[in-house]
């Protein structure tokens, strides 16, 4: 059983090259910024979602939440589909620049007020600011922000008021982007583990979109990675930083820096993510795949494995990666 | 006798509310052919530190206000004037911004930037520089570098441009390139490249390196030695597998332990409560200890500690206490 459920979502936009292109009324280019993601998310888990900058996975978050359509496909949330922001605000979003997100002329107080009232319209004044009071607790803010202005507070704190005015319609699902990136180490392990803690105590269902794999292999139950809109591998956490099987996921584990282990073992992997343009016939990442071969041309899918998880790759598939 | 010997410096930006001592008494030495990184959060001098050698603060009210920065055979770079540091940038000391589309500019091709960077400091032709520059972006490992020559830099993606942003700092053939983040704004799978290449130019060429960076991971991937920074003071230095592997100073334990690689799922990360201290009044003593889990009250008081051994030789800290708990315990 999924809360939230992706099926076959498409998302492309149109990208006009140039002046002359538009003088020429030539045709629209077409961006293909989600293919085909069948994704489903389960009641009470985090639910991580990794990649490198184009990879889609910021656009799949904003169709997650009902802020941006599906061109094809559906979102299924509690058993129907999603056609817009959801009314009741059971799903909510933290964005990855705590700055821009909140508005710079309010109080914080009268910001999540506001949020508040928006959802639940019958209740007082005092109940209101009864509520914004303990959503900042619940984020570990002292009640003394709720008369600051966001240029008063530091980049966690800010973090945190935006986890908070996510909280105040009581949310089912949590869809968080890049929301450590921005942050110190010594911060954003403070925001980690207020998120732990909403989805331990509170079973608050989390989907953490991050390019840090560090963060994602502590911080999720279930991973899945994308590369070029599409999603290359799912599977549980601990599973998939033991034992990735698609060579994307392998590069990407072995490419970040370990503080204790200088030296890793395996090639770089050639080049950087082609052109989001080119048309691209089978596996995306084949011409930066130190292990592809011709019949990596053809196209692929998501594949089930016997032993847990799903990959797009026919090779790991078969067991024929070496 | 080292490469670059900072001694005591002391860099102020001045602001409406006051002047901020954003490096405040800094020392480190850099050994010819190493790669030196300097870690710390934001706002704790590491950047301020690096531009200050070149005096590059891009117009902001920045000074440096004490200290030496002895280049070996050139002197006291912190007290040259404009005319004499023209000399030194380039040619013996080059710099790497974090983000290469900055410090590129957009009108210009490729091979003439980089040749404009040879033609300033060389009496060379044309012809000649665009051959070294063809073959600098050969060095750089660039993919077909003759078309590449003809490209702007938006042609180019992030990492290409990077290289470029590195061929150019190689050009001159400079002593030592400092770089400011030089892979912050890359995918991980881009920045192992580029830090691969940083090391392998190290290797071929032997210039030495500053690396400035958050990340302390990319330090241990590419440095043989460094200094950790908070609120403008270095805390603890010394080889990166003694820093890294063994901390001594609370702030570096406190750092390493609030990463998640460090932690199994099923116990909490180990944050620093609070934040950084102003630079324009800091508080006294030890600069840490008011977020310091092992802060007793003579860590509070008079001037930040200095710098002292630390068990080994070569490995420093500045923290007051003898005996240091371990922060996970």
């Amino acid at each position: 059983m999924s809360l939230l459920e992706f099926q076959g979502v498409e998302r492309r936009f149109p990208v006009r090259r140039g002046l002359l292109d538009a003088l020429l009324r030539r045709e629209h280019v077409w961006l293909h910024a989600v293919r085909g993601v069948d994704l489903a998310v389960r009641p009470g888990e985090i639910l991580g979602i990794v990649g490198e900058s184009g990879c889609g996975k910021s656009t799949l978050a904003r169709i997650g939440i009902g802020l941006q359509p599906a061109d094809a496909g559906a979102v299924i949330f509690d058993g129907a589909p999603l056609n817009g922001p959801d009314p009741k605000g059971r799903l909510q979003m933290v964005f990855q620049d705590p700055y821009s997100s909140l508005n710079p002329r309010m109080t914080i107080g009268a910001q999540l007020e506001e949020v508040v009232a928006h959802y639940r319209p019958g209740l007082t004044r005092a109940e209101r600011q009864g509520r914004v009071a303990r959503m900042l607790d619940e984020v570990g803010l002292v009640q003394e922000t709720a008369q600051k202005f966001p240029h008063a507070l530091s980049g966690g704190q800010r973090q945190r008021v935006s986890i908070a005015r996510a909280l105040c319609p009581d949310p089912q699902v949590l869809i968080a982007d890049e929301p450590v990136s921005a942050l110190d180490a010594s911060v954003q392990a403070q925001i980690i583990n207020l998120l732990r803690r909403l989805n331990r105590e509170k079973g608050l269902t989390i989907v953490f979109i991050s390019h840090d794999m560090n963060v994602v292999r502590y911080l999720c139950d279930r991973v899945a990675v994308m590369y070029l809109g599409e999603v290359v591998e799912l599977n549980d956490s601990a599973a998939l930083f033991a034992e990735p099987r698609h060579p994307y996921t392998r590069a990407l584990i072995g490419a970040v820096p370990d503080v204790h282990h200088p030296h890793r073992e395996g090639l770089p992997v050639r080049g950087e993510i082609p052109d989001p343009f080119a048309v691209l016939q089978g596996c995306r990442f084949a011409p930066r795949c130190p292990l592809a071969e011709t019949a990596c041309h053809r196209p692929q899918s998501l594949d089930a494995l016997a032993s847990g998880g799903a990959v797009r790759c026919w090779k790991a598939v078969s067991g024929t990666l070496s | 006798m080292s490469l670059l010997s900072i001694r005591d410096l002391r860099t102020e930006f001045s602001g409406p509310a006051g002047i901020a001592r954003a490096v405040d008494g800094v020392s480190f030495d850099v050994e010819p052919g190493e790669i030196f990184g300097i870690v710390g959060e934001s706002g704790c001098g590491k950047s301020a530190t690096c531009r200050s050698i070149l005096h590059l603060f891009g117009g902001a009210p920045a000074r440096i206000a004490g200290g030496q920065i002895l280049l070996e055979g050139t002197g006291d770079i912190a007290r040259m004037t404009e005319r004499d540091l023209s000399r030194v940038r380039g040619r013996e000391v080059a710099f790497i911004f974090q983000d290469p589309l900055t410090a590129l500019n957009p009108t210009m091709r490729i091979g003439k930037q980089i040749a404009e960077v040879i033609r300033c400091h060389r009496k060379v032709s044309k012809t000649e520089a665009r051959a070294a520059a063809l073959d600098l972006l050969r060095e750089v490992q660039v993919t077909s570098p003759e078309r590449r020559l003809d490209a702007y830099p938006h042609e180019l993606s992030g990492g290409l441009r990077q290289r470029v942003v590195i061929a150019m700092a190689l050009a001159l053939r400079p002593r030592l390139i400092i770089a400011d983040e030089p892979t912050t704004a890359l995918d991980v799978t881009v920045q192992d490249q580029i830090l691969r290449l940083l090391r392998e130019r190290r290797d071929s060429t032997g210039t030495s390196i500053i690396l400035v960076t958050h990340d302390l991971g990319v330090v241990s991937q590419i440095c043989d030695r460094m200094a950790v920074m908070y609120a403008g003071r270095v805390v603890e230095t010394g080889s990166v597998r003694q820093v890294l592997d063994t901390p001594s100073h609370p702030y570096t334990r406190a750092l390493l332990a609030a990463l998640p690689g460090q932690t199994g799922r099923e116990r909490d990360l180990t944050p620093i409560e609070g934040s950084p201290p102003g630079l324009i009044s800091p508080p006294p003593g030890c600069r840490f200890a008011p977020r310091c889990r092992f802060a007793r009250p003579e860590c509070a008081v008079g001037q930040p500690p200095a710098l002292h051994p630390r068990g080994e030789t070569a490995h420093l800290d500045a923290c007051i206490l003898t005996e240091v708990p371990d922060v996970l315990a």
